[in-house]
């Protein structure tokens, strides 16, 4: 017998079963059509260029679905093959032998995945396209983002997923091998043993999602945030299949042990039928959670950049008009000079322009780098002395009450501070060679103070700020690098087009492309950009969550499918001793719960736990706002709820109609 | 008292892409009397499992009717039908078509769960009958870690649980060694003669002879019927042989 005639055998084989054959078909080819699509974003223009944050974050999601893939490829094989065990059963005692068999299965493997491959390429190339064509025409970027792909990924996905196929080839021999045809004539209908349910598995799965959660709580500042997250998804992840696996026995069998519940007709059928297949019920529905899940992250978080681009711009730049000015290492005493005189400056171009500064805010400042032992406050170096270091600014009590519109009065050794961990209690802190006594004050600094530990401090006046530093210096005489720098921002009256002139003509004397020590940077000219880019990340955000939410499609629709046919039978055997069609609803109705609420319960107490690490990881972007963050996470989980029922209700009929 | 009644039955199949009919009942009549154990007996193709089938409501009529204690099965609306057959009906199959997923408990408990009768009515119940049959030890285990004999012994449980008026069997023993065979038929025996009626259609001879009455089916119709009366087992053994032979040489000599 040769190879041709097997492939010939096969391929009938597939034609014979399209029944399986083609959700598996179906559902294998998007799978890797949603692969494709997310190892592509890798290599985007966009996702390179703008953030270094982003890409890390797109490995982890191309490895999170990478691992998906696995999982749900083998899921749906072991269906498939279940169903088919009596027909190659019948081969056996047809007089194949086994290599003859596993011949066959190699080539039905081979077309299946060769086709599901060629598909998921084509059609994740025309998908790619295409979305991103309508994403750009309805976000509106300044600039468009091009969707790309490279050879490189295209045989990533192609190796990935023939390894995926080869193991499901490898479990379906194995599964042949180890059996004799008899009980392969049965094999359909030999139930799942049922499961015990694992204690062990089920605090482990505890004890992991705890531990995750645990991350996303105590992360104490957002660049850790983004190398903590990865292992925080893992965790959950993992967490979230053993909680479905484990959890799900504890509570079927409870609810089977209760009779008032369990011999209802709809709760009897549809209990009995989860407990009969529990492993690949927990499985699906895990998978479901764990998509719900990112389709809520994706779309949420980026939202919020979004909708909180304007106040990101303000947190950025608190000003209509902002102006940083840079401190001469040589001459570090000329700043008190230059500070007052380019506010008259620029009073005069503001009037010159015929417009009225409305608001304002100025303030002279020193940095230094260190961290606070005892009650002192020790210098560092650099940077590079310490992996965290404390930021600390020391400012004059005229600019902070300037700033405030506060009146403090400090005496010559009276200080006031903010700590951003609050960590900070003592009622002493020495400072340089001076000790001040402190009080402590409100975060007036700005949101920009939170994002790693940081310090302010605000001295009875400027020659403060001087002393410091030559105590500094006096500890570290290399020190080249000290400086007193300043900030300036105002607001002015007039129209927007006045206002721009007036931002133009100032971008040209003190803007990046002016040079010199002083530099200037308007909110009006800002805007454009942020919005591009932030434009960019609700697009992201909009296409990672249309790719889950198909992924969830998928599942709700192969999980109703696989099982409709498993239970048709038992259906046909009911009707036969008296079960009617309404009966019949009710138990597929009693599966909302399970297949409807829970998932996204958990995805919900998911997200929810996931708040502190992403609210954190919104900060690198700027959003502040935790409201807005709030409302698009509501919003988010509503309208995925929305979907999902949607999705549940079309193939929940499915369902029925394949059983009644 | 007459229970089941049928007058005139007629089906008729028609093949979906053509108009050629198959005829598989011509014309249907006889009638059972309450406390009876009926077996049919006839060929494959001779139409006794398209009969069972319309008596089991599982099939409409082309013509004709079955009466159930004087009312017609055709007039019960299709809302009710389940239910009737749930509560007036027990089923016994050939291939015993018990549920994978259920425990024997369960199994047997099915059709009272789809009644929702309370629970501790259906353990009154359970329990007298499970004993009944000799499957009390095996209540908790699953259908495929039972015997043949047992799962059919299981689904007579299932039938006999809503205290039906009629238990209707199609080949009970068609998948049971001889032993399991003899087995059950005394069950069912005993069951009849606590007066349970049983309409039974079989191939084998030696299932047949443990009712009261025996019709023959041929070509859609009832050739032939023979009454046990006081005859001894293998005297009515030996009746049924002989009618079987009748049955079928007749048949040859008809074409």
């Amino acid at each position: 017998m040769n190879n041709r005639f097997f492939s010939s055998l096969a391929l009938r084989n597939i034609k014979s079963n399209k029944q399986l054959y083609i959700p598996y078909l179906l559902s294998s080819t998007t799978i890797i059509m949603m692969f494709y699509l997310m190892a592509s974003l890798l290599d985007n223009e966009f996702v390179q260029e703008r953030s270094s944050s982003l890409s890390p974050l797109f490995v982890l999601g191309t490895i999170v679905i990478g691992i998906f893939s696995v999982i749900f490829i083998l899921y749906t094989n072991s269906f498939l093959i279940k169903r088919r065990k009596k027909e190659i059963g019948l081969y056996g005692i047809l007089g194949l032998e086994k290599k003859h068999v596993a011949k066959i299965l190699f080539f039905e493997t081979g077309f299946t995945s060769i086709l599901s491959i060629a598909a998921g390429l084509v059609g994740g190339l025309i998908f790619g396209r295409l979305f991103f064509m309508l994403l750009n025409y309805m976000v509106r970027l300044p600039v468009d983002i091009i969707y790309s792909t490279s050879s490189l990924i295209v045989l990533a996905t192609i190796g990935l997923f023939l390894a995926i196929f080869g193991i499901t080839f490898l479990y379906n021999v194995s599964q042949f091998t180890f059996a004799n045809p008899v009980k392969l004539l049965k094999g359909k209908q030999e139930g799942e043993k049922e499961p015990k349910g694992s204690i062990i598995l089920f605090i482990l799965s505890l004890v992991l999602l705890g531990w995750g959660y645990g991350i996303s709580v105590t992360i104490p500042d957002p660049l850790e945030a983004i190398t903590k997250f990865f292992l925080a998804v893992l965790l959950v992840i993992i967490g979230t299949y053993l909680l479905f696996i484990s959890g799900s026995i504890f509570i079927l069998k409870a609810l089977k042990k209760n009779k008032q519940i369990y011999y209802r007709p709809g709760a009897f059928i549809s209990i009995s039928g989860m407990l009969y297949r529990m492993k690949q019920n927990a499985v699906g529905l895990a998978n479901i959670c764990i998509l719900a899940s990112m389709v809520i992250i994706a779309v949420s978080t980026t939202l919020t950049i979004f909708i909180g681009a304007e106040e990101t711009l303000e947190n950025r730049f608190p000003y209509e008009n902002n102006m940083t000015l840079f401190g001469d290492v040589e001459n570090v005493d000329e700043m008190n000079t230059r500070f007052f005189e380019l506010q008259d400056q620029v009073q005069n171009t503001v009037y010159a322009e015929g417009l009225e500064v409305t608001e304002s805010e100025s303030y002279r400042y020193a940095t230094f780098f260190g961290g606070v032992q005892g009650n002192e406050f020790v210098f560092d170096q650099g940077y590079a002395d310490q992996e965290n270091p404390t930021v600390l600014m020391v400012l004059p009590l005229e600019d902070f009450n300037g700033m405030t519109g506060k009146s403090y009065t400090l005496d010559d050794d009276a200080a006031l501070y903010y700590h951003s961990t609050n960590a900070y209690k003592d009622s002493e802190l020495t400072l340089g060679n001076k000790t001040y006594r402190v009080a402590e004050v409100a975060n007036e600094f700005g949101e920009d103070m939170d994002l790693v530990e940081s310090m302010a401090i605000v001295v009875p006046d400027a020659s403060h700020l001087l002393e410091i530093q030559d105590d500094f210096k006096e500890q570290y005489p290399e020190t080249n690098y000290l400086t007193i720098d300043a900030e300036v921002g105002w607001n002015t009256s007039g129209t927007e087009e006045q206002k721009e002139a007036l931002a133009k003509k100032l971008n040209g004397e003190y803007g990046l492309g002016a040079g010199g020590s002083n530099l200037y940077d308007s909110r009006l000219l800002q805007r454009e950009e942020w919005y591009g880019m932030n434009g960019g990340f609700l697009f992201l955000g909009i296409f990672l969550g249309l790719l889950f939410t198909i992924g969830t499609v998928l599942i709700t629709y192969f999980k109703q499918v696989s099982e409709g046919f498993d239970d048709r039978e038992k259906f046909q055997i009911m009707q036969k001793v008296g079960l009617d069609r309404e009966t019949i609803q009710e138990s597929t109705r009693s599966q909302i719960v399970w297949m409807f609420v829970l998932p996204i319960v958990i995805a919900t107490i998911h997200v929810i736990f996931a708040y502190p690490i992403v609210r954190k990881l919104l900060l690198i972007f700027g959003v502040t706002n935790e409201t807005t963050w709030l409302l698009s996470f509501v919003g988010v989980v509503i309208a995925f709820a929305a979907i999902y029922w949607v999705i549940y209700r079309l193939t929940s009929k499915t369902y029925y109609r394949i059983v009644r | 008292m007459t229970l089941l009644e049928i007058k005139n039955l007629k089906k008729v199949y028609t093949a979906r892409f053509s108009n050629q009919q198959t005829e598989a009942l011509t014309t249907v009549n006889f009638s059972i009397e309450a406390g009876e154990f009926v077996s049919i007996m006839g060929e494959s193709g001779s139409g006794k499992t398209t009969l069972l089938n319309i008596i089991s409501t599982l099939d409409d009529a082309t013509s004709g009717e079955v009466f159930l204690e004087g009312s017609p099965l055709s007039k019960i609306k299709d809302k009710e039908i389940s239910a009737f057959r749930r509560n007036t009906l027990g089923f016994i199959f050939q291939d015993f078509n018990l549920l994978d997923n259920f425990t024997i408990k369960d199994n047997i408990l099915l059709p009272l769960v789809l009644s929702k009768t309370p629970v501790r009515e259906m353990e009154e119940r359970l329990m007298p009958i499970v004993k009944n049959l000799g499957i009390e030890a095996h209540i908790d285990k699953f259908p495929y870690e039972v015997s043949g004999g047992q799962k059919q012994r299981v689904a007579v449980a299932r039938a006999l649980i809503t205290q039906p008026k009629i238990i209707l069997a199609d080949e009970p023993t068609g998948a049971l060694d001889s032993k399991a065979s003899q087995n059950l038929m005394e069950i069912l025996k005993g069951i009849n003669e606590t007066g349970q009626t049983i309409l039974m259609v079989t191939h084998s001879a030696q299932a047949a002879s443990f009712s009261n009455r025996i019709l023959f089916i041929r070509d859609g119709a009832v050739y032939h019927e023979i009454y046990r009366g006081d005859a001894p087992a293998e005297q009515f053994m030996d009746r049924i042989s002989k009618s079987l032979k009748v049955l079928s040489s007749r048949g040859e000599l008809d074409e």
